[in-house]
């Protein structure tokens, strides 16, 4: 087998012999002179930086063998772990460690504008929607994982609008005053709520939709439905681990606030 | 992003894959998933021994039952396990008179490491009610070439000692009269076993 660039569907039997996939690499790694540049001109650094850092291993984890490899055209499950963890975590992470000097420029930027109207809530929540079923359907997943381009694409398809999603949440250009606290644990809500349709697709399905991943050389002794059953949950589950902490954090950070403010209501004594 | 999505939606969704879209013409054009053989011979009559040292008769064996017949082996690393995978999936799911009515024969095409005691373990990882049979690669070969199957094909073994057999890649199917013929090449997925099982057991007489 010849070397691949990007982790995609083989017809051969599956090796725990480690590969290179010098594309994931690269692409690792150009996401992270990226950061340095954006950094080194912003002045702060400290927790900013480890988020960055997290995010960056998040997605390379997920990118590159074995996770990349087993996603890319044997295992269902594992696939769907790629996408929590290139959808909704590695995106987080990477907001987060976007410095404030780095901001704080883009607040000031001529494409506010524009940055404005693509990072609204509506729009960010609708092109998550339209990409995490896009890219579950059967026929696009059969046909762009069996190519290293074409899982390239889903891949960026779904860091892209993983930042897009977390962009209303976390970061804080453009200003949206109306978007609180309460609105963003609204809309992290609705997110739970609407991965509810491909969970049960892929859960109660009859049969494998996938047929890169029913016709791949088996992986242990997981069937094929039994794999994406278990990709189902993990969507379910997993997913609504992430957006349940967000929402967490985001409670007691709004409570924590109220309250130094002192405008949080006081139980009347008894 | 938008670009993107419109190139992607392209690749994606103007493309079938290529043994879908057959089995969606097939289906359309003559109902079945699975490739219906026009005027097929016999069914075939030979008798292997079975995974617990028995004689199996073929013929007489599955008059009567729908089967679905294979010839792999055990150390086989793709199309075998993914064939039987399927197969015992989609017999777990019929009800219980049809799968009392299906019988999976797999016959190895690797005799001298597929032992009866191997056949029998590795066929109960998928449904212990396969049954597996063995026979010398002679006769094996011989009974390829009678359903129109090229003969199996060792290759050079590595240097462990395991070599990977080159074999046919279909699934036959019978239906309990043995009137019907039906090739079910690999790439053939369970939806599809599904949508021609039930006929196949139907067109009994």
């Amino acid at each position: 087998m010849g070397l691949q660039w990007w982790c995609s569907a083989q017809a051969t039997p599956w090796s725990w012999s480690w590969r290179p996939y010098p594309g994931v690499w690269l692409f690792v790694l150009a996401l992270a002179v990226a950061f340095v540049l954006v950094a080194r001109g912003s002045g702060d650094a400290g927790q900013r930086r480890g988020w960055a850092l997290a995010g960056l291993l998040t997605l390379w984890l997920a990118l590159d063998w074995p996770i990349g490899a087993l996603g890319g055209g044997y295992l269902s499950s594992v696939h769907m772990l790629q996408y929590l963890l290139i959808a909704l975590l590695a995106p987080a992470l990477l907001l987060m460690g976007v410095p404030d000097g780095a901001w704080d420029r883009l607040g000031g930027s001529r494409a506010l504008p524009v940055l404005r109207l693509i990072t609204h809530p509506l729009v960010t929540l609708a092109v998550f929607q339209v990409v995490l079923v896009w890219t579950h359907l059967p026929a696009v997943v059969d046909n762009l994982m069996a190519t290293q381009t074409g899982s390239f694409l889903i891949d960026i398809l779904w860091l892209m609008a993983g930042l897009l999603f977390w962009w209303p949440v976390i970061a804080p250009v453009p200003d949206r005053a109306r978007f609180g606290p309460p609105m963003k644990m609204g809309y992290l809500f609705l997110a739970t709520v609407l991965n509810t349709l491909p969970y049960a697709f892929l859960t109660f399905g009859e049969t494998p939709f996938y047929g890169v991943f029913e016709l791949a050389p088996p992986v242990g002794r997981i069937s094929a439905r039994q794999d994406q059953q278990v990709a189902g949950l993990l969507m379910k589950v997993g997913g609504g681990i992430i957006l349940w902490t967000a929402i967490t954090v985001l409670w007691f950070r709004w409570y924590n606030r109220e309250d130094a403010t002192g405008d949080r209501p006081v139980a009347p004594p008894i | 992003m938008l670009a993107m999505v419109a190139v992607a939606c392209v690749a994606g969704c103007s493309v079938e894959p290529q043994e879908r879209r057959d089995a969606e013409i097939r289906a359309r054009e003559t109902g079945w998933r699975g490739i219906v053989l026009e005027n097929p011979p016999p069914k075939p009559s030979f008798t292997l021994e079975d995974a617990n040292g028995r004689p199996f008769e073929f013929q007489a064996e599955t008059d009567g039952y729908t089967t679905f017949l294979f010839f792999g082996y055990t150390s086989c690393p793709d199309v075998c396990p993914v064939h039987m995978a399927s197969l015992a999936s989609v017999r777990r799911d019929l009800p219980t008179e049809q799968q009392r009515s299906m019988k999976v024969i797999f016959v190895t095409t690797d005799p001298e490491r597929d032992t009866p005691e191997r056949i029998r373990t590795w066929l109960a990882n998928f449904d212990p009610d396969f049954i597996g049979l063995t026979g010398s690669k002679t006769v094996v070969d011989s009974i390829q070439l009678s359903l129109g199957l090229p003969p199996s094909i060792y290759e050079e073994p590595d240097e462990n000692g395991f070599y990977i057999v080159g074999h046919a890649s279909q699934v036959l199917a019978f239906s309990p009269d043995g009137s019907i013929r039906v090739i079910y090449p690999f790439g053939t997925r369970q939806s599809d076993w599904m949508h021609d099982i039930p006929k196949l057991a139907a067109a009994a007489n």
